[in-house]
């Protein structure tokens, strides 16, 4: 479905694959004397997902914000398909559709005429998959954005960015008021953007919706990047668990890189390794092992060793 | 979390209402506090000589002046010259006892700050009743003021307190008002345009009761009415007291009697009837258009009927002046004002219609400010539609608003004063109205600059500007003001047309700082970051 004709109209930059969707280049945003975000650099290409992940407060919306125009950068710049973010806005705007994170909505309004002025503003949208998404969000557009529940009104904003098939789908904490069963929904969502060829650029701080959906991830820490890669890099960058079994003497594990927390029992090990695990097989091949069983970090575990150092830094 | 007993609750919500009221009422109980006292200690100054006395004692009965001013009892005193003024300031008062209710009451709510508060243990009528009990309070503490301030200053004591009393129960009523009309009305500005059409409507009997063709209890009709019988010599201070009290009392009742509506509804209006038929808004300009209209719709009946009392009352003030030549003299040389011809009338008219028109543009600033506040704008800003395209649309659409305002005035100023009698022509009472077209636009566009520039200091500051030009105007030659700084109030500068020539030069002078200060507004609001509430 790339050929879809709204996608055809988004211009230029879509047919030069080499053009990052989204690149944000050492993007800094201070409110005053706080750093709300500090040199963060990011790049999504064209058809990736890209999950920014952080607790309350870490700079996801401010991000978001500085990269639609709506704030002003305090240093370096945010590009969406190669147009300045800050000097042509509505030219970037024409590529993207955007999800925040609390929709307030035109209290006099139904759904039904705020999703046809928000798609008219965009400049067009495609009726049928506009009806389509109302019946699998299952939304009932007559009523007036007063009426609405938190839920429905993300709900009109998720309907009112997807409908517009934009090539690049910026979201801020877009689950956040969904049922778990319109949340499934929601995913599936994504995953047939992505299937177009849309790229997306979603905050969260729930862990499980970037897992289930996201290619790559940056993580942010009061205003810091801290980590940045596909999810399997970042398990790489962390302590895989290692439990084993032996018997006779204990292997040597003193001084053997990338080993931590070693904790050598009757006839059985526990420890953690950082980085290449072959230095550990050398030694462990000393001994004689007779179970094996590692552990790569959930995402969960991750996200926990970033904001427990934040807890003991602060 | 331990759970908290409803009294408790409660507690906290009153307080919270009394320090989200604080500002502007703190403002509002210095600024009449202070006005009032200011007209009371110039009395002396004013009525010097005997014939300044005799002149001033004249006004009592001219139904024109009491239209004006409310009703007259001894003006020559201490005491009856500042009652006098409170005709004016009861409404000020009232205005924004009014709006500050449904303020407290609908605005948050549509900002969705409610919902938390809700959530709880508080009921719907405990929430109302918390942000009643902070309005009145912050009365109450105006009370105080006026009646320790002005006994000071020398006023029979037992009045000073008559007034304060008698003034916190008018602002009072009117919040008391603004609530039910909040528990009324399905939106903010619904309820903003049911509780002004309600101050309206007494209003213009209030204007009316002087009137030679009207009854005289006419002046008892009316809570402003009743504001007139506070000089001593009426002996009616205990009886208005008591009547405004009353009238607080069942209106706050009512309000609580139907506080159990749902959040984001209404008990009338029928909004989710009629939403089936809903048409389509198109592009950002149907948007603009849209939500300007329902603001726009409420001044043009506020206007509609100042212009309608005042033209019903023209003949009837013609007939008086014509007996008065050292009055009508005085209109002409003080207000450049033809006291005595339906055109003179008709321009006293718009004198009042100009400082609602420029209220009307500070409300418009204000509601694009709030556009902003609530984060509604980030729906448009956010996909291709450019800030400067944003801020201008709105710009014009107001600027376009307020013209068809004016212009609705003068069709009802015309019709009006022929029904009561006297003739204007259409094309004079039209001249009338376009003629304070640009002090309104001046407001619009200094509001505009405010927004550019500090946003969150719109709304007050818009609304205060337009205040304190209308007070310069009005009170500032009592208070015997150097010209200079009278001169600073643009309200000033608009001539009395039709009686008098249009000002063409004071027009463009405003229209050109009203057009740079847009200009300044707009390219501010471009290179800024975008500010919640
Ligand atoms: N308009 C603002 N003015 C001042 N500080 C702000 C503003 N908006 C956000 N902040 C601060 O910036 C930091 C990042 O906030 P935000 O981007 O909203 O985080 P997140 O979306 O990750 O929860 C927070 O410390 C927040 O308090
Ligand atoms: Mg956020």
């Amino acid at each position: 479905m790339v050929d879809h004709p709204v996608l055809d109209r988004a211009a230029v930059p879509v047919e030069e694959p080499a053009v990052p969707a989204v690149r944000m280049v050492e993007l800094t945003k201070r409110y005053g004397g706080l750093t709300a975000l500090d040199r963060f650099s990011l790049e999504l290409g064209q058809g990736e997902i890209v999950g920014l992940l952080g607790p309350n407060g870490a700079g996801k919306t401010t991000t978001l914000r500085t990269l639609l125009g709506l704030l002003r950068p305090s240093g370096g710049r945010a590009e969406v398909f190669g147009i300045d973010a800050w000097r042509d806005p509505v030219a970037a705007h024409r590529h993207l559709a955007f999800i925040p994170g609390e929709f307030a909505v035109w209290p006099q309004l139904t759904g039904r005429q705020t999703l046809d002025l928000l798609g008219t503003v965009w400049g067009g949208y495609d009726r049928a998959y506009r009806d389509e998404l109302i019946e699998r969000l299952s939304l009932d557009p007559s009523k007036r954005g007063r009426s609405y529940s938190k839920g429905n009104r993300q709900k009109v904003a998720v309907i009112a960015a997807l409908m517009t098939r934009a090539p690049l789908l910026v979201m801020d904490e877009p689950s956040s008021g969904l049922d778990p069963l319109i949340t499934a929904t929601f995913q599936q969502l994504l995953r047939e953007a992505k299937q177009r060829g849309q790229s997306i650029l979603l905050s969260s701080h729930i862990l499980s919706e970037v897992e289930a959906v996201c290619d790559r991830v940056a993580v942010l820490r009061q205003g810091v990047c801290v980590e940045q890669g596909t999810l399997a890099e970042l398990r790489h960058l962390h302590a895989t668990t290692v439990e084993a079994t032996y018997v006779g003497t204990p292997p040597p594990l003193d001084d053997v890189p990338g080993v931590d927390d070693a904790e050598v029992g009757d006839g059985v090990l526990r420890l953690h390794v950082t980085g290449s695990p072959d230095p550990l097989l050398k030694a462990l091949a000393q001994a004689q092992v007779t179970a094996i069983q590692m552990r790569e970090p959930s995402l969960e575990e991750l996200f926990h060793a970033y904001y427990d150092d934040r807890a003991d830094g602060a | 979390m331990a759970r908290r007993s409803p009294v408790a609750v409660w507690w906290r919500a009153y307080r919270h209402h009394l320090r989200l009221a604080r500002n502007a009422a703190l403002a509002w109980i210095a600024g009449l506090t202070a006005l009032s006292a200011g007209v009371a200690v110039t009395v002396e100054d004013r009525v010097g000589s005997e014939a300044e006395r005799q002149l001033l004692e004249s006004m009592h009965d001219v139904p024109a002046f009491e239209a004006l001013q409310g009703r007259m009892v001894e003006i020559g005193t201490m005491e009856g010259f500042t009652l006098a003024r409170w005709g004016m300031f009861g409404i000020l008062l009232a205005v924004w006892a009014m709006l500050a209710a449904v303020s407290l009451l609908r605005r948050a709510e549509e900002r969705g700050h409610v919902e938390p508060l809700r959530a709880g243990v508080l009921t719907p009528r405990g929430l109302l009743a918390a942000a009643t009990a902070a309005l009145w309070t912050w009365l109450a503490v105006l009370a105080l003021a006026i009646g320790a301030s002005h006994s000071a200053l020398g006023f029979d004591p037992p009045t000073a307190w008559a007034l304060g009393g008698a003034a916190a129960l008018l602002g009072a009523s009117f919040a008391a008002a603004g609530a039910l009309a909040s528990q009324l009305a399905a939106t903010r500005g619904s309820a903003v345009a049911l509780a002004g059409t309600l101050l309206g409507a007494a209003l213009a009997v209030r204007v009316a009761a002087p009137a030679t063709t009207t009854p005289d209890w006419l002046w008892w009709a009316t809570p402003f009415g009743w504001m007139g019988f506070l000089h001593p010599s009426d002996a009616s201070q205990a009886t208005v007291l008591l009547a405004l009290a009353a009238l607080a009392a069942v209106l706050a009742l009512a309000a609580l009697a139907l506080g159990r509506r749902d959040l984001h509804a209404g008990l009338v209006g029928g909004e989710e009837a009629s939403a089936p038929r809903a048409r389509r808004i198109g592009g950002q300009a149907g948007l603009a258009l849209r939500v300007t209209a329902a603001a726009a719709g409420t001044w043009a009946i506020i206007i509609g009927v100042v212009t309608a009392a005042f033209g019903l009352l023209t003949h009837d003030f013609i007939d008086a002046m014509a007996g008065m030549a050292t009055m009508v003299e005085l209109g002409r040389e003080m207000f450049g004002m033809a006291l005595d011809a339906p055109e003179g009338m008709v321009g006293a008219t718009f004198f009042f219609v100009a400082v609602l028109l420029a209220a009307a543009a500070a409300g418009q600033a204000a509601a694009i400010r709030e556009e902003e506040a609530s984060w509604r704008i980030e729906h448009l800003l956010a996909r291709p539609v450019g800030r400067t395209r944003w801020l201008v649309t709105r710009l014009l659409v107001s600027a376009a608003a307020l013209l068809a305002i004016a212009l609705a005035g003068g069709v009802v100023a015309w019709a009006a004063t022929r029904l009561g009698g006297a003739s204007v022509a259409l094309g004079d009472a039209l001249l009338g109205a376009v003629n304070v077209v640009p002090v309104a636009w001046l407001t619009l566009g200094v509001g505009v600059a405010i927004l550019g520039l500090a946003p969150r200091a719109t709304a007050a500051a818009t609304y205060g500007l337009v205040v304190a030009a209308f007070l310069l105007d009005f009170v500032g030659p009592f208070l015997e003001l150097p010209d200079r700084v009278l001169d600073a109030s643009p309200l000033r500068h608009v001539a009395a047309a039709p009686g008098a020539d249009v000002d063409v030069t004071a027009a463009l002078v405003m229209l050109a700082v009203g057009i740079v200060a847009a200009v300044v507004g707009v390219l501010a609001f471009a290179r800024r970051d975008l500010k919640e509430a």
